[in-house]
């Protein structure tokens, strides 16, 4: 039974294709068979930071219009076994993808055998955003603990509930995760940003995990690699714990709180 | 392609001129003293004659009506249930609106709440869930319950009560028709806007004791009066 899950925040660079990026690779790691859909079209960044952005010969696009087929597209992992990436198109526009289109290519990866489809939704609420959702049985809401991206996070979690495939037909409705991204312990504690409590309180969904503000992030992009990847960082520990939690593991949140720094990591240590 | 016309029903609001003599030299003086006070406000209004007498003379619509183009007021209709005032006033030009007695039932059940909710008012909108930023409910001619928050950027309205078993933090009205014995209720009140019949504070001016624990919010002399509870 094929799961589609859309990662989602409404406002744009708060990690949602960090998180596709690290979220999909950690569930081939656990040994789904998985399948990661840039929605971005136009502004394509997930095969950048999957590393494979010199191996994208025909793209999403190119699927949902008929140029190309589903396997031509599907550019496979050289990392992980079993995770597959539907690159974006860079030279469209979101107007080239179509509710069926979308819903075709869907539907191919499922009677694919893939256990996951991620969906990377574009920022904003238009038309991107609402189809890359339209199909989802699960959503991650990916959010900075700060007000302007509790307050997008929130109108799409309404839209989540009101204009979802799910939603329309009356079925069950979309089960919601919260990931909160770049929490930095320190500055909640001098006030600088909001806390764990206070982003769950407003956005009344279930936490996920939270991803401590970390360098390994951006090098990671940079290096064209998911940040789960690299073992040592706590960003990739807490991405794991995200994905053991997904899978319905109890896994207790860790980096909630201010690490104290023992001397001898102040002295050597990052 | 386009529409050339297009029929829709549409409520106004129009002016009402009661009668309440049916001596046509009276009720001319009375007029024009009323005229004089104002009268560029008269010029070109749409007025609805509402006879309060019976017995009206035969020419007295006619002749009303005449006067009324004089001070430029523009008469359209009548509303009564006299059969021969009905009568006149196809002679007189006049549409024929049904009488106020049917008009006058709707906002009395929200005024006599006790008595109509024996007599099936409806009941309140429940919301189970947290209304997000960018969502609106609406209920109308009845109360609202909404189990969670409303959160920033959201909007509840109901023309009855308001009770929010979460926090306010979005835009809350209630009374929205008008009904000035509205109330609203909450758990916390952290809201952009909290309104009761059209009047309203924005979150500035609430004093923060209100913004703590459980509020009640009601109108008294055309204010907002907050009281913890």
């Amino acid at each position: 039974m094929s799961r589609v899950v859309v990662v989602t925040s409404g406002k744009g660079g708060v990690g949602k294709t960090t998180t596709s990026a690290s979220f999909s690779t950690g569930l081939a790691l656990k040994g789904y068979k998985v399948a990661v859909i840039d929605f971005d079209v136009g502004l394509r960044n997930l095969d950048l930071i999957m590393g494979c952005e010199r191996r994208v010969v025909y793209d999403f696009v190119n699927v949902v219009q008929g140029e190309a087929s589903l396997q031509q597209a599907l550019i496979k992992d050289k990392r992980v076994p079993n995770l597959f990436i539907l690159a974006a198109s860079q030279t469209r526009d979101k107007d080239a993808l179509t509710l069926e289109g979308v819903e075709k290519v869907i539907e191919d990866l499922k009677e694919a055998g893939f256990d996951y489809i991620i969906c990377d939704s574009p920022a904003g609420i238009e038309k991107g955003a609402q189809l890359a959702l339209y199909f989802a049985d699960e959503a991650l809401i990916v959010t900075n603990p700060e007000v302007s991206s509790v307050r997008d996070s929130d109108r799409i979690l309404g839209i989540l509930q009101a204009k979802s495939k799910r939603a329309e037909k009356g079925e069950a409705p979309i089960v919601e995760h919260l990931v909160l991204t770049r929490y930095n312990p320190n500055r909640v504690e001098t006030g600088e940003m909001l806390s764990v409590e206070d982003v769950i309180d407003l956005l009344s969904v279930p936490l996920l995990g939270a991803i401590p503000e970390s360098e390994d992030v951006l090098n990671a992009s940079n290096a064209g690699a998911p940040v789960v990847l690299d073992e040592n960082s706590a960003a990739a520990q807490a991405y794991a714990d995200v994905v053991d939690r997904f899978l319905g593991e109890e896994v207790e949140h860790r980096f909630l709180t201010v690490e104290k720094k023992g001397l001898f990591k102040k002295l050597f240590g990052k | 392609m386009n529409k050339v016309i297009d029929l829709k029903g549409s409520i106004l609001s129009l002016t009402v001129l009661k009668l309440f003599s049916n001596d046509i030299e009276q009720t001319k003086q009375a007029l024009e003293q009323k005229v004089s006070q104002a009268p560029d406000f008269f010029v070109g209004i749409p007025v609805v004659l509402e006879p309060e007498v019976g017995n009206l003379d035969p020419t007295f619509l006619a002749l009303l009506v005449e006067l009324l183009h004089q001070k430029q007021m523009i008469p359209i209709g009548i509303r009564t249930e006299d059969e021969s005032i009905k009568e006149q006033a196809n002679y007189a030009g006049l549409a024929v609106f049904s009488g106020e007695a049917k008009v006058k039932k709707r906002p009395k059940p929200e005024k006599s709440d006790q008595k109509e909710n024996c007599s099936g008012l409806k009941s309140a909108m429940v919301i189970n869930h947290a209304v997000r930023s960018g969502q609106q409910v609406y209920a109308k001619d009845r109360d609202l319950i909404v189990m969670g928050s409303v959160n920033p950027g959201a909007e509840i309205i109901a023309d009855g009560n308001v009770h929010v078993y979460g926090t306010v933090r979005g835009k809350v009205f209630a009374g929205s028709q008008g009904e000035t014995s509205a109330r609203i209720f909450a758990q916390k009140i952290d809201a952009e806007l909290v309104c009761i019949a059209g009047l309203y504070q924005l979150s500035e001016d609430i004093l923060p004791e209100y913004k703590q624990g459980f509020v009640e919010v009601s109108l008294l002399n055309e204010q907002l009066n907050f009281k913890p509870l």
